[in-house]
């Protein structure tokens, strides 16, 4: 079953009844995770070069690694472009089988004597090509909003002036750490959906953290992530979208879907939490600073009802992840899990058990104790 | 009683003739302008008509004959729907509601009827599935 299909078996039999019925529990999401890349490798060429500076359709890629290896960022923007191409669109016309142009500079060695090259490209050429995304499938979001005069351009939208509309991003019920809440089922090797494809969970995810207060079950805060990896020949632009989020850059829309296995009752509870009981914070992000105030909280449901209550004045809301994309993600993970195309797979380590998760000061080096 | 909205293009020659005060007087009709803007190719107005189905065909017709082009507003907004993840990024932008989250599928609609033209709701479109074609 899916998470959202679960609840209603949880509310009229029990979790411990459920429990016995149910072994998988199915979730998804679709939604814009900027912490997202590619790694590729190219082949090598006649005569060999090791690549100093690579672009691919315009758009920089990091090869600070081996002669051509390189990893094509999310976020990263074509050159002279004004925000209207980026990595992230890279990544999406890979898919779709696109020809791209490869252009690589170098300053030449023994060993590599080529200085420069310009060829095209595609996804079947590359020997590797791999997502590998530090940072996805964050349990729990913030709300946003803008108390200003002006509109405001965010990585959470279009935020209009006078608290003009709120925006989200969480498929809640339906979003895989909402379901799993302390991770004893998602770890390190656990198999997953992943932009179509099949991928795996590598590692924690960067800023994971433990600390928030937990309602419900569920941290009321941004807390854990997942860094994920999959083969990207085997994806689907129908999972993975190149987004422009207007006046802030390049993000990529990815879909992600993890199997829960139904370990016992508690277990179960946990894969029946719904929306009305998922709590998000409130922030004005008109405020520049890393630590705002929540200025107060709201369940998914009340968000997905499309208004909230803020200071006595009805305001919009938007959500910025797909629930419909995440729902399709929970069935066909559900799919394949029953045909027997997907195998759950046991984590080989546990992610942490506490965390926190560190601002960055300004310091100097003698302020630094060691 | 019928709502329509259409763009109403004039050429610098037709300019000084005093046409939304002929369709108020003449046919009886309620007129919204949603939108106006001149330049050097002449005037343009993107505009709700608000009357009997007969006497805005008929008032459509005046327009016509004057020499203004006039073109039905839906248009010239358009969603691709391959593109379109149904997020619902456009719901709680969209001052005339012309998108809607539909209750069973959440997949989002878009009510071309509803829509003004306003075209705020194309930047707000991260994956690009928003078009906007008037002026």
């Amino acid at each position: 079953m899916t998470a959202e299909e679960v609840i209603d078996l949880v509310e009229s039999r029990g979790a411990k009844e459920a429990a016995k019925e149910v072994d998988v529990v199915t979730t998804g999401t679709f939604g814009a995770m900027c912490s997202s890349g590619a790694f590729l490798n190219f082949g090598h060429s006649e005569p060999p070069i090791k690549m100093q500076k690579v672009w691919l359709n315009g758009v920089p890629a990091y090869t600070g690694v081996a002669a051509v290896d390189a990893y094509i960022g999310a976020t990263e923007l074509k050159e002279e472009d004004n925000m209207h191409y980026g990595g992230a669109h890279v990544i999406e016309d890979l898919i779709s089988g696109e020809v791209l142009s490869l252009k690589a500079t170098s300053y030449g060695t023994d060993c590599y004597p080529r200085r420069e090259i310009e060829t095209s490209i595609t996804l079947d050429m590359m020997n590797q090509a791999y997502l590998f995304n530090p940072r996805n499938a964050y349990q729990n979001y913030a709300v946003a909003t803008n108390s200003t005069d002006r509109i405001l351009f965010t990585y959470m939208g279009k935020l209009l002036p006078n608290y003009g509309n709120a925006t989200f991003s969480s498929a809640g019920q339906l979003s895989p750490l909402m379901n799993d809440p302390k991770c004893r089922t998602i770890g390190i090797g656990t198999r997953i959906f992943l932009g179509g494809g099949v991928g795996y969970v590598s590692w924690e995810g960067t800023q994971f953290s433990t600390t928030a207060p937990v309602k419900n079950g569920v941290p009321t805060r941004p807390s854990r992530s997942i860094a994920v990896i999959g083969d990207l020949k085997k994806m689907s632009t129908e999972y993975i979208r190149a987004l422009t989020l207007h006046g802030y850059g390049i993000s990529l829309a990815v879909g992600l879907g993890v199997p829960i296995p139904i370990l016992d009752e508690e277990m179960m509870e946990s894969v029946a939490i719904r929306d009305e009981d998922i709590f998000a914070p409130v922030f004005d992000y008109s405020v520049q600073s890393r630590s705002r105030k929540v200025l107060t909280e709201v369940s998914y449901a009340e968000l997905r009802s499309g208004h909230i209550e803020l200071f006595g004045k009805d305001v919009k809301t938007s959500s910025l992840s797909s629930y419909y994309k995440a729902r399709q993600i929970a069935n066909e993970l559900k799919k394949s899990i029953e045909k027997g195309t997907f195998l759950l797979s046991e984590p080989v380590q546990a992610l942490p058990s506490e965390k926190s998760s560190k601002p960055l000061e300004i310091r100097s080096k003698e302020g630094v104790k060691i | 009683m019928t709502k329509r909205k259409f763009l109403m293009s004039f050429t610098p020659s037709i300019v000084n003739e005093p046409i939304t005060f002929r369709m108020v007087k003449d046919f009886d009709l309620m007129l919204n302008i949603l939108r106006a803007g001149v330049d050097e190719r002449g005037g343009k107005l993107v505009i709700e008509i608000e009357g009997k189905p007969s006497q805005i065909k008929k008032g459509v017709g005046y327009l016509e004959s004057s020499g203004v082009e006039v073109k039905e507003l839906n248009e010239y907004v358009s969603k691709d729907e391959d593109r379109c993840t149904s997020c619902g990024a456009c719901i709680s932008i969209c001052p005339a509601e012309a998108f809607e989250m539909l209750k069973e599928t959440y997949k989002v609609e878009f009510h071309k009827d509803r829509c003004i033209a306003c075209g705020l709701c194309i930047d707000v479109c991260s994956p690009n599935a928003m078009k906007l074609e008037i002026w």
